[in-house]
């Protein structure tokens, strides 16, 4: 049985005094433990919207959600949020924003002020522990974001858009450094992400999802061997599968109309 | 801090000393030389040192500055005790603002040093009414501005903790708490000005003795060296509070410093 399992996902979003807009419906999925998927789709097609479900922040009116067997009950330590836009306590430095979850779970100051240490070195930011989030780039500050989620040590880790702030430099080197922790830590990673080439490098699959309300539109596995490296994404199957990829979406996209897209 | 900017940091003192001592300077000149002068309508520098000396020597001065403190602590403590749980209540509960925002606009916004004859007929001269002036006119900077530093909470960073199993009072604590200091810190600036003018206007209608009464009777008796001092006395007393203000803020908030300065 698959380790995440989601059947018939719908969520419609009622605001006051405004119209209802349905944010999912009918979407569905497996994802394998252990396995990098990607869900790609339109803006506003309610891939964040199904991330904060998986996380517990937002509970579905239709379908269920299985994390290892059990319905999703709300935010727990088996999982863990990177934000795209990062989301640091801008009063905290490095090593408390990294303390966070440890500090919200319980963990006694001196073994979550080791830990955290051990994962500041991990994302490579070593002599950074007392600076706080203002007196950092983009780059530095999702490396505090992933060695939080990293930090509560969770089985499933949830990346809304990460790297989409990020320069194209340092997104590629983040996304590098991402495969290694995975591959070395071998958690479940659900990445969220509007670009095609990021989610075939990074992915065992990729979910493309339809337009609003958002749906599984079609599933696509990526067969290229690991470890990937940069230039693997020269290679012809490369191409082949940004072109699969590209297509699925294409369609999608031309569902979107303008002026329907809201914004993030 | 960087040599180099302990070096332009020494360098800004000693302009602004420099500033201070030409203004000074020229003002004793100009009506020791230059200008023919009245000592009836307009004094010096020399001539308030020596009064200034004077009244230090006397004791007057240092009773009058207690009484003054005295009430402006106290009208201060209670507008910080009543303002800042107002405005975060304001901040937190919509109707809660609803309800209160008009009134409490209206006060800000009108010259509530129009209420000092009403306090002193309600109460009496004394202490109870400096400090209720003091208080009515130091307690909105901490209402609006705790109120607007509740509303500021970036909900991003609710998610956050709430995403990581912080529970309801994790958000109070790790988020709200410390995203709300800065602004009352700010409040707290605006206050202390306006607390300075009310402990002032209360001394003036309302007292016998104080800083605030003293400027008045030496300015109704002509003493204008005496007067000065009284003067002087408030505006050391207010960039000395703005000086403490700002080591609060680095003590309380350091993690403002760096985008201040920038």
């Amino acid at each position: 049985m698959a380790y995440i399992q989601a059947a018939d996902v719908g969520l419609t979003f009622r605001p006051a005094n405004r119209e209802a807009v349905p944010a999912l419906r009918g979407l569905s999925l497996e994802v394998a433990r252990g396995e990098f998927l990607s869900l790609v789709g339109p803006s506003g097609c309610g891939k964040s919207t199904f991330l904060n479900i998986l996380l517990g922040l937002l509970r579905p009116d239709a379908g269920e959600v299985r994390i290892g067997g059990r319905p999703i009950a709300g935010p727990a330590s088996d999982r863990a949020m990177v934000f795209q836009e990062f989301g640091l306590l801008p009063w905290r430095t490095v090593l408390a924003n990294v303390e966070l979850g440890l500090e919200l779970k319980g963990v006694p100051p001196a073994e979550r002020h080791a830990r955290a240490m051990d994962l500041v070195g991990l994302v490579g930011l070593r002599g950074f522990e007392r600076h706080y989030p203002h007196e950092l780039s983009g780059g530095m500050k999702q490396r505090v974001g992933l060695a939080r989620a990293l930090a509560t040590d969770p089985d499933v880790l949830l990346m809304d858009e990460p790297f989409a702030a990020l320069d194209a430099q340092t997104r590629d080197q983040m996304q590098a450094e991402l495969l290694q922790i995975w591959g070395q830590s071998k958690k479940t990673v659900i990445f969220v992400t509007h670009s095609i080439e990021e989610a075939a490098y990074l992915s065992d699959r990729v979910i493309v999802v339809s337009a609003r309300p958002g749906r599984t539109k079609d599933v696509i596995p990526v067969r290229l061997p690991r470890p990937r490296d940069y230039e693997m994404r020269l290679s012809p199957e490369f191409n082949e599968l940004r072109l699969r990829i590209w297509k699925a979406l294409k369609e999608e996209l031309a569902v979107t109309r303008v002026g329907d897209v809201p914004a993030a | 801090m960087s040599p180099r900017r302990r070096l332009a940091r020494r360098r800004r003192l000693l302009v602004g000393c420099l500033s201070v001592a030409a203004f000074l300077a020229a003002w004793e000149i100009a009506f020791s030389t230059v200008i023919r002068w009245d000592p009836f309508f307009i004094t010096k520098p020399s001539l308030i040192a020596a009064a200034f000396r004077e009244q230090i020597l006397g004791g007057k001065l240092w009773h009058d500055m207690a009484v003054s403190a005295w009430a402006f602590t106290w009208g201060l403590s209670l507008a910080v005790l009543v303002g800042i749980p107002l405005g975060a209540v304001m901040g937190w509960r919509r109707r809660v603002e609803y309800a209160l925002d008009p009134l409490l606009t209206a006060l800000y916004a009108s010259p509530l040093i129009a209420l000092a004859p009403l306090l002193i007929i309600t109460i009496g001269v004394g202490i109870t009414a400096k400090a209720l002036l003091v208080f009515l006119l130091a307690v909105f900077p901490f209402v609006f501005n705790t109120c607007a530093g509740v509303r500021g909470t970036d909900p991003l960073l609710i998610s956050v903790v709430r995403g990581f199993g912080g529970r309801e009072r994790d958000l109070y604590l790790k988020v709200i708490l410390p995203g709300v200091v800065p602004y009352v810190v700010a409040g707290a600036r605006l206050a202390i000005g306006r607390a300075l003018i009310g402990i002032l206007v209360g001394e003036f209608y309302a007292s016998s003795e104080g800083i605030g009464f003293a400027i008045s009777r030496f300015g109704d008796t002509y003493r204008l060296p005496e007067m000065f001092v009284g003067i002087l006395v408030l505006m050391v007393a207010a960039v000395g509070l703005t000086e403490v203000i700002r080591k609060v803020e680095a003590l309380v908030a350091p993690w403002r410093l760096g985008q201040q300065e920038r």
